[in-house]
């Protein structure tokens, strides 16, 4: 590759790449934005309300196995 | 890590059908090599090893695919697969002669009959299994995925 190349590939990349400023700090203040997702979990762990319907599902989940064994290769099949 | 979502939804989809292959597996090899029972469990795993996996698969990716409009739960998604896959794995028992249909219930492998009236309740359960596995198995990996 010679100088002219190297030259004209120097400029390709220099325009392509946008150049990075000395001041590399975000645009905006990103900690609200955390403090609104931390603020967020308790919601989400308000949803383990249906635990409890869960844990019902699954005890009558194991009471038809317990009951009914023919179940068990039944829904083995299918999974 | 947003390359290839919905390969990654592929495999944590086929995640449990594939933990459930081997013990497959295991009870073949012991039920009909082992212990010699003349039971064609052979034609019955057709279903749950070629089958299974890729529809687990593919629902998950549908469910990647559609949930930014239906909103719907991945619990509730996984709920719904029994009502295609339950059809699906009787047509093709029956084609296979792994599931007769009778007068009074349905015969599997020749050997075990389960009467019409508790077909219900095992369905009733099936979709209660589903339910659980993809609430807390396929949407924990979906997770950890960084999918969900």
């Amino acid at each position: 590759m010679n100088e002219d190349n190297q030259d004209r590939m120097k400029r390709l990349l220099q325009q392509a790449v946008p150049p990075v400023n000395g001041n590399s700090e975000p645009r905006r203040d990103l900690w609200p934005a955390m403090l609104r997702r931390m603020d967020a979990q308790p919601a989400a762990r308000a949803l383990t309300g249906w635990a409890w319907f869960d844990g019902a599902l699954a005890f009558g989940l194991l009471g038809l196995a317990a009951f009914f064994p023919a179940s068990i290769p039944l829904l083995l099949y299918y999974l | 890590m947003n390359t290839h979502p919905y390969l990654r939804a592929y495999l944590a989809g086929i995640f449990v059908p594939t933990l459930v292959m081997p013990l497959l597996l295991t009870v073949f090899i012991v039920v009909r090599i082992v212990l010699k029972v003349p039971v064609p469990i052979e034609q019955g795993m057709i279903f749950p090893m070629a089958i299974v996996p890729s529809l687990f698969g593919l629902w998950n990716m549908l469910w990647l695919g559609s949930h930014e409009s239906t909103h719907l739960p991945i619990g509730l998604h996984g709920a719904v697969l029994p009502l295609l896959m339950a059809p699906t794995g009787a047509l093709v028992a029956t084609c296979l002669g792994v599931l007769a249909l009778g007068s009074h219930g349905a015969t599997w492998f020749q050997a075990c009959e389960i009467p019409y009236a508790l077909i219900a309740p095992f369905f009733v359960g099936a979709l209660a299994g589903y339910y659980l596995v993809w609430k807390y198995i396929v949407g924990f990996l979906n997770r950890v995925l960084g999918i969900a």
